[in-house]
Order: structure tokens, then C-alpha cells, then sequence
């Protein structure tokens, strides 16, 4: 069963660049998500969003990817939040750890005010 | 392709896939409708949705390597109050005790990004084993207990 690349809509807001990502995240979203990290990365932003659909079905072959993404960030020294995410997925990306290097917000709202109020 | 272990009764589900990646929401769709149906909270039944759709990815993955005319096999069975599931592969079987992922090591790229979906079943179900069946499959056997 074919997976469709995932649609990542790219946001400005202020300093922050929030990655709208719609779909499923699974390994096959490699090539979506590098390529919108990539090209968020053009406006050297020290802030990024990383937005999912609340109904995503995420397994492990999406967490590599994004751990993945999450290690680029890190060398470009960007804060990371997150939000969008289930209650499920919110308990499985503390339990694999993506909560050392990102901050899962409740609601985009959320995440936008605290992401603005830091430097 | 059968799973010996199971005895099919109404209260026994097989689910007969092809190895490849994204037939696991089949198997998971058809497992929460069960679930559900006996009695399993929504929380629990997404537990139970992420454990058994990683043991079909590895199945796939590891277990059959690939192969065009492999098989995947869902076994899901409740007795006693427990929901019994069951993800057999024709392969060799892999790594049961892979050390769990370590996620500072991957971001330093010190290790691959793998192992979240063993590590992932363990936590998530009450027991987790692997088996040779004497029909010659790998099992991935997974049980939780309906609580509350």
C-alpha cells in the first residue's frame, strides 16, 4: 500500500518557521520532510514548529525520520517544538526520547507564544 | 500459510497479509474494531494499535527480508479476560534482545535510528516473546489484560 508525500506547508512567524506536516509519518516521509527542513533552513531560523495532524498514524520508520531532522537541527543550534500530536503519540515520543531535544505544546497557539517569548 | 497455535473459535481473528510495508493498517484497523468490542479503552486500544503495526514492520523488514511472496500473519485471540495477539514471519526471526535504542547516541550519529519498534512493543504490551513455531514461522507474541 503506497504511501502520498506528505504535504508540509511552510509558515513565517516572525522568527519562527512552523512546518505544517499533513499525512502519516512513516519512512517513506523522508523525502517530504528533509526537503522541507531544507527549505526552511533558507531563512536560517533559530525557531521551528514541527506541526503534525492530530490523526497521523506515526510508527517507528517516521520517528527515525524525524530524529533524523532532529539531529540536523540540533547542529544548527534551532529550538524545536512540537505540537499537533495525539495523547498517544505524545506518551510514545517522550518514551523513545524526542522530548530531550524538543518541546511538545499542546496546541500550535501554544507553541507560537512560548517559541516567541524566548530569544 | 497457518498459525498452528490458535484455535479458531468466535473469539479468534487471522489476518493473512502481504509483506509489505502499509499492510500493518489493515491489521491494526481490524484489531481495534476487536478490541473495542470487547470491552479495551480507547488508550489502551492505541497501545495495542502501535505495538502490533511495529511487529508487522519488523515482519516485513526483518523477518521475510523482502521477499516478493512472503506472508504476514495476525493472530488475535481474547480468553481469560486477555486479548492474545499473535505477528508471524517466514523468516529466521531477528534480534529479540536489541538494546534499546539510545536516542543522544543517534542524534550524535554513534548509532542507527533503530530498535524503536521492539523497544516500543515492550513497553507498551504486558508481555512481549519471540518464538520458533514447529511449523517453521517466527512469532512476534503479544498480550495485554483487560483492566478496569
Amino acid at each position: 500500500m503506497n504511501q502520498r508525500p506528505n504535504e508540509v506547508k511552510i509558515e513565517s512567524h516572525g522568527d519562527i518557521i512552523l512546518l505544517d506536516i499533513h499525512g502519516d509519518v512513516t519512512a517513506f516521509s523522508e523525502p517530504s520532510l528533509n526537503s522541507a527542513y531544507a527549505s526552511a533552513k533558507e531563512s536560517d531560523p533559530k525557531k521551528i514548529i514541527l506541526k503534525f495532524e492530530e490523526s497521523a498514524y506515526i510508527n517507528s520508520g517516521g520517528i527515525a525520520v524525524l530524529i533524523q531532522v532532529l539531529a540536523q537541527t540540533r547542529r544548527n543550534n534551532q529550538k524545536i517544538g512540537i505540537t499537533g500530536l495525539s495523547d498517544h503519540f505524545k506518551k510514545v515520543f517522550n518514551m523513545v526520547g524526542i522530548t530531550k531535544f524538543a518541546t511538545i505544546y499542546p496546541t500550535r497557539q501554544d507553541a507560537l507564544s512560548a517559541m516567541s517569548a524566548v530569544p | 500459510m497457518r498459525a498452528e497455535t490458535t484455535v479458531p473459535d468466535d473469539q479468534t481473528v487471522e489476518l493473512n497479509l502481504p509483506s509489505k510495508f502499509g499492510y500493518e493498517r489493515i491489521a491494526i484497523g481490524g484489531l481495534a474494531e476487536f478490541a473495542k468490542s470487547v470491552g479495551f479503552s480507547s488508550p489502551r486500544i492505541e497501545d495495542l494499535k502501535t505495538s502490533v503495526a511495529e511487529a508487522c514492520i519488523n515482519a516485513v523488514q526483518h523477518g521475510n527480508k523482502g521477499k516478493p511472496d512472503a506472508r504476514v500473519l495476525v493472530a488475535i485471540t481474547f480468553k481469560e479476560n486477555t486479548l492474545f495477539i499473535s505477528v508471524f514471519d517466514e523468516g529466521g526471526g531477528f534480534k529479540a534482545e536489541l538494546k534499546d535504542p539510545n536516542i543522544e547516541r543517534i542524534i550524535d550519529n554513534l548509532d542507527p535510528p533503530v530498535g524503536f519498534g521492539v523497544f516500543l512493543m515492550k513497553r507498551l504490551m504486558d508481555e512481549v516473546e519471540f518464538n520458533r513455531t514447529s511449523n517453521h514461522l517466527h512469532e512476534v507474541r503479544m498480550t495485554m489484560k483487560l483492566t478496569g
